[in-house]
């Protein structure tokens, strides 16, 4: 099973893969009903309200999570939806071209389902962006350099 | 109104974290802490061979051990009767861009949908 549970990126993509114990009818179910996503759906610990969820082309699903004493606004549209194997969307970030395309995959093997989800990017750059602003947050990776540097300095001088 | 985005709730989860547990930024924000793995790096040592290097008291020193062992990057082993300190260096590799983070969100996400999936189905049967 665990095989089955990979990731990577493949320039602009991330690609996801889960192998989950239940037939695909019900995973279908449980990604596209507003009763069963709350359930698992965004960061731990948050909530979940659905304000409305259409899941059709073109249409959208506008939910917002609750945290931290805030609430943020998440917003869906559906691009392709093909019951119960195929769900594309897009999901709205702060300007458009933070905006990425999901798709997912439902797969039956054997009676379970092999989730592949592929979050596309506009570009290589953009998620190399995301990465530097999120470093810029986190501040401490420049220290992490120097110390990964110093120490392997170090070990070079061991006898 | 700005709306916060993924990135941005992924980016407060790990700043929340980060000043929550004890991790590898905090273990090297302190230029001590950074010695003593430079030191542990080359060979491991006792409490007392580190504190010698230091013109801190001993406990000082012991208290920065333990906060690098809290930490992960470094490990504790008794030998007959000292205890002595070994560099865990794997832990610095640890990532941290969004990337990484998408993975691991996604990771929780998958394990939250499969019990979910676990719990639904018990109750069916």
């Amino acid at each position: 099973m665990e095989n089955y549970n990979t990731f990577k990126q493949e320039e602009n993509i991330l690609i996801h893969t889960r192998m989950l114990d239940a037939p695909r009818d019900l995973v279908w179910e449980v990604w596209t009903t507003p009763e069963h996503i709350k359930e698992w759906w965004g960061p731990n610990g948050f909530s979940l309200t659905t304000k409305s969820m259409n899941v059709e082309p073109g249409s959208t699903w506008d939910s917002i999570m609750h945290g931290w004493g805030k609430d943020f606004v998440s917003k869906v549209e559906y691009v392709e939806v093909k019951k119960p194997s195929f769900l594309s969307y897009i999901h709205f970030g702060e300007s458009e071209d933070y905006d990425f395309t999901v798709s997912v995959l439902f797969d039956e093997v054997e009676g379970k389902t092999l989730l592949t989800m592929k979050s596309v990017f506009k570009s290589k750059a953009i998620i190399e962006e995301l990465n530097r602003k999120v470093n810029a947050i986190e501040g401490s990776k420049q220290t992490l350099n120097r110390l990964e540097n110093y120490i392997k300095q170090l070990q070079s001088d061991k006898p | 109104m700005r709306k916060p985005n993924l990135a941005h709730i992924f980016a407060r989860i790990y700043l929340r974290i980060m000043t929550q547990t004890r991790d590898v930024f905090q273990a090297i924000a302190d230029p001590t802490r950074r010695k003593i793995i430079g030191m542990l790096a080359r060979k491991s040592l006792n409490v007392n061979a580190i504190a010698r290097e230091f013109a801190i008291t001993r406990q000082a020193v012991s208290l920065h051990v333990q906060f690098l062992n809290e930490c992960g990057l470094i490990v504790i082993k008794q030998q007959g009767r000292e205890r002595y300190c070994e560099a865990k260096l794997e832990k610095l590799n640890e990532v941290t861009d969004w990337v990484d983070q998408y993975r691991k969100y996604w990771d929780t996400k998958f394990d939250s949908l499969e019990s979910y999936l676990a719990k639904i189905q018990k109750k069916k049967k």
